[in-house]
């Protein structure tokens, strides 16, 4: 909320301190890369390359999550963007295949924006809850994918497309994280500087008092259903890019981590309340856990078991206590 | 006279420094109906809430059919027999009615449930009752009035001797309410004692045998319903209160142009064919009992319930209000009747809810100018004096009275016309209610125009120019605020002249009830 971006004040740091619970997410990924660094240095952590391949693994769920905090912010939710991510790698791949990297592009954000119009229309015009609506979406949208690619993998040939969507780097720097940051300086504007963002946080904070204060909630949820499909859709090109080809699997089980992810930096499940900031700290927390856990040499089967353990926690402090 | 039900006996109930009730003496005979009156603030439902339970009595003692209840909890109160009717609430509506009486009580045979047997008992409990309702029936699928009988039947057959009904005909059609004084005269006659809260008075002159009437948490009368004529009882009802609201000024009104015409405007089931005009520069009020259909009439002025026929007109020109921004493009702007849901976000800040209305004034290009929302914020709290610790607090920080503030504030700050306030001073404290009231004239002098729902009588008659009772979704009178004045009367004191109003309203409210008939004035 307000305090963290008053940083200039002395008190602030104070103010921060005081505020732990909201800002747990931030104090507890300083800690677990400080446990990481001092642990794992041995083992490479702090390497820069290492450094850089959580951004590479972080990026897809970051921009999901993004969109989800516009999503859960106006009270509602999207099951749906794992296998929208999965559905737009595909008909990018095979748009790119037939027509070239412009088409593909093309391709791929309509997956996105036909998919998200089609949620928004089930919740608010037939008034299925978007839980359902976007649960039965996320069979459908990976059945489609698996339908028209014949579940096999389909290859990308173009460079330039690889190269601008996840594959290449500017130096050092991979372009993913430049995508999770001009995403990211763009969605912490609008949810915190526009009067559509107000709206968003109103409609999930109170809808009937959003409602009789002349908003038209039905339309707010339908576009944040829209944005995060397409947001989704655009992870799933990237996926694309970085993996030069389309599979129905990519994204596959991501809405979890990107719902963990919105939640563990301090957006509500329940509506009213979202920082974008916040969620992007949340996704790169789940990546160096992620990576932590693999440095540490542990199994799949243990880091499953590690990983949930620590967002559990993560949560359980940030709640408040009645 | 039968044996006494239940004896309550110098209650006294204090909340932090505010006494709701003092010293307050009520019996019930088993066998009888026995009504308990009072205006809003009278402690009805609080001593009700020590009986129940709810609340602990800060002194005073209550004894159930001669034993002292010692421990004041709900489950020793139900346990004791008294039950009360919280209006279909405790009904669960995917239930059958036989699987709802017996709920967490279920035959078992073998282990499981035996639905067939629940059925067949409360076909047995509804027969003896001579209740008229289906126990396979789903409750969702009832009527009001049925869902009602199902819910005194359910609290009957777990041994309720005590049957507490609050305003238990509202939601009930005409020949509902006949068929539940059939009922209760039949529960009476088997002993229950019924203690009946309602502000209907020819229903508790047809249904009770006896009254107790309380003002300001004490007790004033308890008196056979035959040597309660109705003007008495509204006598009693009102008294000499003091409210805190003599003190604001009332000029006349200068009246402006027409700003908002009804013409035979009719919803969907309430309001019925309502006709009104409000001038610019007045408040106009709305008089009535719950569900008299003013809370209808003012969401659909507001665009939040749909017109079926009618037309409204603002300043003269008809519009077509379909969504609450409709009418706010319209000029027309709802403080709504349930704050916490309706009129506010509590968990977000002062500034973000009082500008939810104006953000596309204070965005260019879609981007919300942070120095604009301040200033209008500011601006705000500064004309209403709202107390809060900052503009960036949240409004669930604020006290009542601020929080309404803030929502008045915001309707405010979009510079409207016309302004619907639905029971603006509800859960308020006397000293803001008074500064509400004030601010509703203020207002009006300003050139708005207002339209005030409220259940607080005294208020409308401090706020209002002219009062319109509603009764049954319809408009009846439409009384200049003098014109509840006794011209005979030349007693300057306020507060007296308040009570005066008062007692003419409340005698215009009832009689809107039996339209046709006259309140008797005397003995009946």
């Amino acid at each position: 909320m307000a305090s963290s971006d008053t940083n200039q004040t002395p008190n602030a740091f104070q103010a921060f301190l005081g505020n732990w619970r909201q800002n747990i997410i931030y104090i507890g990924f300083v800690a677990i890369f400080l446990i990481f660094a001092f642990t794992l240095n041995d083992k490479g952590f702090l390497n820069p390359n290492n450094l850089l391949n959580i951004v590479r693994q972080t990026a897809m769920i970051a921009v999901m999550a993004i969109a989800m905090t516009f999503v859960l912010s106006a009270g509602e939710i999207d099951l749906s963007v794992g296998a929208v991510a999965g559905l737009a790698s595909v008909t990018v791949a095979m748009a790119i295949s037939f027509a070239g990297p412009v088409a593909g592009i093309f391709a791929g954000l309509a997956t996105g924006i036909a998919i998200g119009m089609f949620n928004g229309w089930l919740t608010t015009k037939v008034g299925i809850p978007s839980f359902l609506t976007t649960l039965a979406m996320m069979g459908i949208a990976k059945g489609i994918a698996m339908w028209v690619s014949d579940t096999s993998a389909v290859p990308i040939l173009s460079q330039d497309y690889a190269w601008w969507f996840g594959g290449g780097s500017i130096g050092p720097i991979p372009v993913l994280l430049f995508w999770m940051l001009i995403l990211g300086v763009i969605g912490q504007v609008v949810l915190r500087r526009t009067s559509f963002g107000r709206r968003v946080l109103a409609t999930g904070g109170g809808e009937q008092a959003a409602s009789y204060s002349g908003i038209n909630t039905a339309k707010i949820k339908f576009r944040v259903l829209v944005i995060s499909s397409t947001a989704a859709a655009l992870a799933g090109m990237l996926y694309a890019g970085r993996l030069q080809s389309g599979r129905f699997q990519l994204g596959e089980g991501d809405e979890l981590s990107v719902i963990a992810a919105a939640v563990l930096g301090g957006t509500s499940l329940f509506g009213g309340k979202g920082t974008v900031i916040g969620t992007i700290v949340g996704a790169l927390m789940i990546g160096l856990i992620n990576n932590g856990l693999i440095l540490m040499g542990l199994e799949f089967s243990q880091q499953l078991i590690a990983r949930g353990g620590i967002i559990i926690l993560a949560v359980a402090l940030s709640q408040k206590r009645s | 006279m039968s044996a006494v039900a239940v004896r309550m006996t110098g209650i006294s109930k204090n909340f932090g420094g505010v006494r709701a009730l003092e010293n307050v003496d009520f019996e019930v005979m088993a066998g009888e109906v026995h009504a308990l009156l009072g205006g809003n603030g009278a402690g009805k439902s609080t001593i009700l809430k020590v009986l129940n339970g709810v609340h602990e009595p800060s002194a005073g003692t209550i004894e159930v059919a001669g034993v002292p209840l010692t421990t004041h909890t709900p489950e020793a109160s139900r346990a004791a027999g008294i039950a009360m009717n919280y209006q279909e609430m405790s009904l669960i509506p995917t239930l059958t009615v036989a699987q709802n009486v017996f709920l967490t009580r279920e035959a078992m045979s073998g282990g499981l449930i035996n639905d067939k047997e629940a059925e067949r008992k409360a076909a047995e409990l509804f027969a003896m009752l001579e209740v008229d309702v289906d126990p396979r029936a789903i409750v969702g699928d009832l009527g009001a009035g049925q869902k009602q009988l199902t819910e005194i039947v359910k609290a009957i057959s777990q041994d309720a001797r005590i049957l507490v009904l609050d305003e238990p005909s509202t939601a009930l059609a005409v020949s509902d309410v006949d068929r539940l004084f059939t009922f209760l005269r039949k529960l009476k006659a088997q002993g229950v004692a019924i203690i009946y809260v309602s502000h209907r008075m020819d229903e508790i002159a047809r249904i009770a045998d006896r009254a107790t009437i309380l003002r300001d948490g004490k007790h004033v009368t308890t008196a056979n319903i035959a040597d309660l004529p109705i003007d008495l009882m509204i006598e009693h009802i009102v008294g000499k209160r003091s409210l805190g609201l003599a003190d604001v000024k009332r000029s006349d009104a200068v009246r402006g142009e027409i700003a908002l015409e009804l013409r035979n405007v009719s919803g969907r089931n309430k309001p019925d064919n309502v006709s009104l005009t409000i001038h610019k520069g007045e408040v106009v009020g709305l008089a009535g009992l719950l569900g008299s259909g003013r809370t209808s009439l003012a969401k659909l002025i507001a665009g939040i319930e749909p017109v079926a026929s009618g037309e409204i007109l603002i300043k003269g020109k008809p519009v077509h209000i379909r969504r609450t921004g409709d009418a706010i493009a319209a000029g027309v702007a709802l403080v709504p009747e349930a704050r916490a849901t309706q009129g506010i976000i509590p968990t977000h800040s002062v500034a973000d809810n009082m500008t939810l209305a104006v953000l596309d004034d204070l965005s260019k290009a879609g981007f919300v100018n942070a120095a604009k929302v301040r200033a209008t914020t500011d601006a705000q709290i500064e004309r209403l004096s709202i107390k809060t610790a900052s503009r960036d607090h949240a409004v669930s920080t604020l006290s009542g009275g601020n929080q309404q503030k803030v929502v008045i504030g915001k309707w405010l700050a979009a510079d409207l016309d016309v302004l619907v306030l639905d029971e603006p001073t509800a859960g308020i404290d006397i000293g803001s209610k008074s500064e509400i009231i004030k601010l509703v004239r203020d207002l009006a002098a300003g050139g708005k125009a207002i339209l005030m729902i409220s259940s607080e009588l005294s208020e409308l008659l401090t706020a209002c120019d002219r009062i319109v009772v509603m009764a049954d979704g319809r408009a009846y009178d439409d009384f200049p605020r003098a014109a509840l004045d006794d011209p005979t009367d030349t007693n300057t004191d306020t507060a007296h002249r308040l009570q005066i109003a008062e007692k003419n309203l409340q005698i215009a409210i009832q009689e809107a009830l039996t339209p046709g008939q006259e309140v008797s004035h005397g003995q009946q």
